[in-house]
């Protein structure tokens, strides 16, 4: 088990995580992709310092009483997978059962669940659809929320948004501009470059450096998110990344 | 020597008789207008809507949505005739391109970084985007809500630490930038294509092909020392007729088989459109605005001007190019036919703020005499572009 001070404690539900069951191991689900690269980072966090303690934490919440919590184990060690742990909650209890575990980042496939939870303080967002395996881990931060912070649409979660993205911006600092296993994408979607400006050194003043920028000034997101193909996004309450 | 004959459309309008524009009388109501101090207008959405003659395609929310002050948003992609620029075409980053070449990225970042309050000095395109802000003001003033401006686009596959320096400069000229895409390297071509990209201009002869290969009028800009002085009250804009706005078919003739069987494969097929070519869309996305002025009886104050300059001859093979231009519905305000002679002077006379051409030998000769030419690296003339100057460099 990781440093529980110092690793970055993500839950995944395993709704999204594995798809239904043919045979004795579930199928990948949507949100494969996304432990591959979190695995990724952490293999190039330690090959760089072997000591290393700021570190991805996987945890794997089931609340899902279709899915057996023998098959979830043995499906995880089929592909390789590495959690650091399983929960086996049920849904009332879900934002407690992150709370109890140190969660920073909850994510979900499911908008309901995943709004429910961060507006109980706890970090959340969607997961994205990935097609195809992509090279790095990438997370996308929406600029308006950090521009604006009294129109976030969940106040509640703010400060763990804030903290997750310090934490964030120390890991990404770990690698160099290029060949970086974790890209951050920054995307303002309304106000113009004088705002996406004010999100780069706001972000920079906590410690966290953008690869990419994009300011859409009130354009669709819809072509521009399908190209970017982010893993999940950050700072907009919750948001339907199919949108 | 060979005579260069110019011809003002109109004139030619008594002889080729290009087709008319039918208008429905204008009903226009005027508006309480503002201007800000950027050029560009505000109205009153409180006042009585404006009926435009045209139809329009604005979506409903911005007709009965409020507009604050503060609210001065860019319009539509698929409404606007948005332009992508390059961050080194746009502004003059050599400096920064050594330090790139020399010293490799992250030195450069660093850089960039420490000069980040430091704006870069105009580039290439500088002036073509600053007529195309002088024409958005002009088409505020005559049609308020109307979506149908120019939307320029910074399109960089820069790395977004170099973004403060970026905006820092764009506000520092009073650019009017709102929308930017820093892929921080990967390539700008999909994003080019979500912005529904009318014309894209950059430094990388690469990126400009791979936009070409994806139907999107491109085209390479390169700095010169010399710049004459251009118009701030009206965009010109000069194209180059064969593999630009036509196709290269005519250029192959030519390249394979010589002068006197292009004459007469011209003669021949006179009668036949040419086939289309990379800048024709944009051609067509000019002439749109054009008509706008028009329609308010603004033809002779038109801040907007279009030229051809081909070296092709007014007598003989430059039939077929205004008779196509003619049939496509596309108006040109000049035409000048040089019948081989070099363009570098013909252009130095007309000062567009851009010219396009798709031989490297016109781009360097206009440039000589200050002009800024855009390079299209399409058709035959491609294998054969041999650059004069070693040093011919982005």
């Amino acid at each position: 088990m990781k440093d529980a001070d110092r690793a970055l404690v993500v839950a995944v539900t395993t709704r999204a995580v594995f798809d239904a069951a043919a045979g004795d191991v579930y199928g990948m689900g949507v949100a494969f992709p996304l432990l591959q690269s979190l695995q990724k980072v952490n293999e190039r966090l330690l090959e760089k310092n072997p000591a290393e303690s700021l570190l991805f934490d996987v945890v794997l919440i089931a609340t899902d009483s279709q899915q057996q919590s023998s098959r979830i184990i043995s499906s995880t060690s089929h592909y390789g997978l590495e959690v650091g742990r399983f929960c086996f909650s049920s849904r009332e209890d879900l934002v407690e059962t992150l709370v109890v575990n140190n969660v920073q980042l909850f994510l979900s496939t499911d908008r309901d669940e995943a709004l429910q939870v961060s507006q109980k303080g706890v970090l959340s967002a969607l997961l994205g659809r990935q097609e195809a395996p992509s090279e790095s881990l990438r997370v996308m931060l929406c600029g308006d929320a950090i521009v604006r912070p009294d129109c976030d649409p969940v106040p509640a979660s703010r400060g763990a948004a804030q903290s997750f993205s310090a934490r964030l911006g120390e890991m990404r600092g770990r690698f160099g501009v290029s060949g970086s296993p974790l890209s951050i994408v920054l995307v303002t979607s309304s106000g113009g470059s004088k705002s996406c400006g004010v999100a780069l050194q706001t972000l920079r003043s906590r410690g966290l450096s953008v690869d990419e920028a994009y300011c859409l000034a009130g354009a669709p997101r819809g072509p521009i998110l399908s190209l970017l193909r982010p893993h999940f996004l950050l700072g907009d309450g919750v948001i339907d990344l199919e949108d | 020597f060979a005579a260069v004959l110019m011809f003002p459309m109109s004139l030619l309008g008594i002889l080729y008789c290009p087709r008319g524009m039918s208008l429905d009388p204008v009903q226009v109501k005027e508006l309480n207008v503002s201007p800000s101090p950027n050029g560009d207008s505000r109205a009153s959405w409180e006042e009585e809507e404006v009926e435009e003659e045209e139809e329009d395609r604005l979506g409903i929310a911005t007709k009965t949505k409020p507009v604050s002050v503060t609210d001065l948003s860019s319009p539509k992609p698929e409404n606007a005739v948005t332009v992508a620029v390059s961050s080194r075409v746009l502004f003059r980053t050599e400096l920064e391109q050594r330090v790139f070449e020399q010293k490799g990225v992250e030195e450069y970042l660093r850089y960039q970084i420490e000069h980040e309050n430091e704006p870069f000095a105009p580039g290439p395109a500088f002036p073509f985007v600053k007529a195309l802000e002088t024409v958005n003001a002009r088409l505020r003033e005559l049609y308020p809500q109307s979506e149908e401006l120019f939307d320029i686009v910074l399109v960089t596959y820069n790395h977004a630490h170099v973004g403060i320096r970026l905006i820092n400069t764009i506000n520092h000229h009073n650019l009017f930038i709102e929308r930017f895409c820093m892929t921080g390297g990967s390539s700008p071509i999909g994003y080019l294509k979500a912005w529904q990209t009318n014309l894209y201009l950059s430094a990388d002869a690469d990126k400009v092909r791979e936009a070409l290969a994806e139907g999107i009028a491109a085209a390479t800009m390169f700095m010169t020392e010399k710049l004459t002085e251009v118009s701030e009250s009206q965009l010109r804009v000069a194209f180059d007729g064969d593999a630009v706005l036509f196709s290269d078919e005519s250029e192959r003739i030519f390249k394979a088989h010589g002068l006197d069987k292009f004459f007469q494969h011209e003669q021949d097929n006179e009668d036949t459109l040419l086939d289309h070519g990379p800048l024709k869309g944009f051609l067509e996305a000019l002439g749109k605005l054009q008509k706008k002025f028009y329609a308010k009886g603004q033809r002779l104050d038109c801040p907007i001007r279009t030229y051809l300059v081909t070296a092709r001859s007014a007598a003989s093979s430059g039939i077929r190019a205004l008779k196509t231009l003619r049939a496509w519905g596309l108006e040109i305000d000049e035409a000048l036919f040089l019948a081989g002679a070099p363009k570098g002077p013909m252009l130095e006379k007309i000062r567009p703020h851009i010219y396009f051409d798709d031989q490297m030998f016109h781009v360097e000769g206009a440039a000589e005499m200050g002009t800024v030419a855009a390079h299209v690296p399409y058709g035959v003339a491609q294998k054969h572009n041999q650059p004069q100057k070693p040093g011919a460099r982005k």
